[in-house]
């Protein structure tokens, strides 16, 4: 290890930490059948890009984007299945569906709305290359998505 | 909240192991002498805690010496497990497992653990000056005594056979009672 690269903790202690929550959120995004094959390959992606993580900051959330990449791709290199009969649930943030499911979520939201939402959480973009696709600042673009997850958040729990 | 599988944990243990993502692998066993944690790194066993010895500090220290990317898996290290419940519980008379001092940064500390670990086998036990002159310097006991305070992998650097020259069975790192217990099931007391 180089003398400037951050002190990460072993990535034995994230999973023992943060493990069971990532499986409930990959059972979420990726459903129950898939959720433990997710998580796993999560874990592996992970474990491939710990020791060039140039922070020891928001492990949890990144784990947390790691296991929602993982659930996206494995459901695209999936044969097309049956839609999800139910929409996953929503709640915070974190709680990100899948294409599909995704789509169908954010369907009652305006276009200025879902198109933050999928850059988010989709592509798993950060806010200044939202920024750049969507024309405005990352401020703007920051405030345009907590916007919309707000409203989603609202339309769900109504 | 459901708890993550062992399955699922294994799993993802032996894959990092496949593909050498692991920077170091690690265990927690049960033996009469309390809960051990052992550490494997990439030429052997590279530190053993016992139970007092806080576990994140111990994991962290792993992190530090040998890369983040460390991982549990029982799996893994069930020769490691094996062969130290074995000879803990009387079962086996050696306890010969494959070593990495790389926790140990000073020269001459190191020599005094290599020539331990090589020479002083079961049963016996030698003073800290006689293993100071083992290793090549017979008036350095003092740093002897220190290399084997820090032995990082006690039980199979046996820095339990090693006593002082007046007499008694000296400290150890795990506490005096453990020395007596391993000097007792080696038959050398």
């Amino acid at each position: 290890m180089t003398a400037n690269a951050p002190a990460l903790p072993p990535f034995w202690s994230l999973v023992e930490a943060h493990g069971d929550e990532l499986l409930a959120h990959a059972r979420r995004v990726a459903g129950p059948e898939h959720a433990e094959d997710v998580l796993q390959d999560a874990f592996l992606r992970a474990l491939r890009a710990y020791p060039r993580l140039r922070h020891a900051e928001h492990l949890r959330a990144w784990l947390y984007r790691v296991t929602t990449t993982a659930a996206i791709d494995a459901h695209r290199s999936r044969p097309r299945e049956r839609p999800v009969a139910e929409p996953p649930e929503v709640g915070v943030t974190d709680d990100v569906a899948l294409d599909g499911g995704f789509e169908a979520l954010i369907a009652p939201l305006p276009e200025a709305a879902r198109e933050p939402l999928r850059l988010r959480f989709v592509e798993d973009l950060d806010y200044d290359h939202i920024a750049g696709r969507l024309g405005c600042s990352p401020q703007a673009a920051r405030q345009r998505v907590s916007t919309a997850v707000r409203t989603l958040r609202e339309r769900h729990a109504a | 909240m459901s708890p993550l599988p062992d399955s699922l944990l294994e799993a993802v243990a032996s894959a990092a192991v496949r593909e050498g993502l692991a920077d170091a692998v690690f265990t927690r066993l049960s033996t009469p002498l309390g809960r051990l944690l052992v550490v494997q790194g990439p030429e052997g066993i590279a530190r053993i805690g016992f139970e007092e010895e806080p576990e994140d500090a111990l994991l962290a220290g792993v992190a530090a010496e040998l890369g983040p990317r460390v991982i549990a898996s029982d799996r893994e290290l069930a020769g490691a497990r094996d062969a130290l419940s074995a000879y803990l519980e009387g079962d086996e008379d050696t306890l010969e497992l494959p070593v990495d001092l790389r926790f140990v940064h000073a020269p001459f500390r190191r020599i005094v653990l290599e020539t331990l670990h090589d020479t002083v086998a079961r049963g016996e036990v030698v003073t800290y000056g006689r293993l100071a002159e083992r290793s090549g310097n017979p008036k350095a006991f003092r740093a002897a005594a220190t290399a084997c305070a820090r032995n990082p992998v006690p039980l199979v650097v046996p820095c339990h056979r090693v006593v002082p020259s007046s007499g008694g069975i000296g400290n150890y790192g795990g506490g005096a009672a453990r020395k007596r217990v391993l000097l007792e099931l080696e038959g050398a007391l």
